[in-house]
């Protein structure tokens, strides 16, 4: 899958949690902060990583993601940071199916 | 798997297992977070990840009425929240013992449960847990007051943003629609008798500067065998302030509490 593909993959899962009346003001982008900008509850960054495993599956390990961040680094993610690590642990998967 | 109902409410539970290590045989890790406006995101945010990336099988979930669980009016008192993980365990068929990580008055509900279910429990590791929470209703009270004897509180908070209006909003509820203070007001401590059998390993960690500090000294006064750190320099935040030493503590424990390795 293509960042671009992860990413309106994403936008819809995020207008899901925070409903489309609020997400529809934003222009939710690779820049876009999870905390700053879209001002999200870290009880929703935890329903996102949820749909993204349940969407994903095995071969995207949230948890290895995770594991090594802080809390400040988890905090302060933007969105291009988890679609970049999503289309890095989907590429080769990626690959073999085209 | 996202929502579990347990005694007919419905509660947020997520399930973390780990990647690299499939169905080796552990007993679940289950973390318990604290009151209020605190919900399973804390232990998300700093020991659930590294805990189920070492290996373990991890569970959070919402307690009642809070986070992302149904919020029903009343049960509230700290034997309602042991009752509810039982059920809830019972529900995720864990029938088997399980290691508990409770975040003060979580510490307090993984007390309980043990002393009520001493089976169920293969290890417990209780932060800044309080065996007793005489003067908590209050304390919540004149905080509340202070925000809300402004002048229109929410057009004030609403600047401030959305985050800040839904987790005060959620917080009202709670307070308001429900018997959470009346039911912290009734709460009974769990008596030292009932403690002193506990006899599971248990691990305490607080913080040098808690009003907590002291129930920690307490527990390791009642059960010799318990393994009690204060952290110098921090007060009852210690899972927010010194996440990083809390971490390798739990790792340390549930490492040793391993017999075939874990890491």
């Amino acid at each position: 899958m293509t960042h671009d593909q992860i990413l309106i993959e994403i936008r819809a899962m995020l207008t899901e949690i925070i409903g489309a009346e609020y997400a529809l003001g934003l222009d939710i982008g690779m820049g876009t902060s999870f905390d700053a900008d879209l001002e999200l509850e870290s009880i929703e960054f935890v329903k996102l990583s949820a749909m993204l495993t349940e969407r994903y599956g095995d071969r995207v390990d949230f948890v290895a993601f995770l594991a090594t961040k802080e809390l400040n680094e988890i905090i302060d993610m933007t969105v291009g940071e988890v679609v970049t690590y999503l289309a890095d642990r989907l590429a080769p998967a990626g690959a073999l199916d085209g | 798997m996202a929502d579990v109902t347990a005694g007919g409410v419905r509660f947020h539970v997520q399930r973390l297992a780990p990647h690299h290590r499939p169905g080796q045989p552990e007993h679940p890790v289950v973390l318990i977070h604290g009151l209020g406006m605190d919900n399973l995101s804390s232990f998300y945010y700093t020991l659930a990840n590294p805990l189920a990336h070492a290996g373990a099988e991890v569970i959070l979930y919402d307690l009642r009425g809070h986070g992302m669980s149904e919020r029903p009016r009343t049960g509230y008192q700290v034997r309602d929240s042991v009752t509810d993980l039982a059920l809830i365990l019972d529900a995720l068929s864990i029938d088997g013992p399980v290691h508990l990580v409770g975040n003060s008055y979580g510490g307090m509900v993984a007390l309980g449960f043990a002393v009520a279910y001493p089976a169920r429990v293969a290890s417990m590791v209780p932060i800044e847990a309080n065996f007793s929470i005489a003067g908590w209703a209050e304390w919540i009270e004149t905080g509340r007051q202070k925000t809300s004897s402004e002048p229109a509180a929410q057009s004030l908070l609403a600047p401030l943003g959305r985050k800040v209006v839904r987790m005060a909003g959620a917080a009202d509820e709670l307070l308001d629609r429900t018997t959470f203070l009346a039911d912290l007001r009734a709460m009974q401590p769990i008596p030292a008798a009932e403690l002193r059998r506990l006899a599971c390993p248990v691990r305490a960690v607080h913080g040098e500067h808690s009003d907590a500090v002291d129930y920690g000294r307490h527990l390791v006064e009642l059960l010799p065998h318990c393994v009690l750190t204060v952290l110098p320099g921090c007060g009852h935040s210690v899972l927010m302030d010194a996440t990083a030493a809390l971490r390798e503590i739990v790792l340390d424990w549930f490492a040793s509490q391993t017999p075939a390795g874990f890491r």
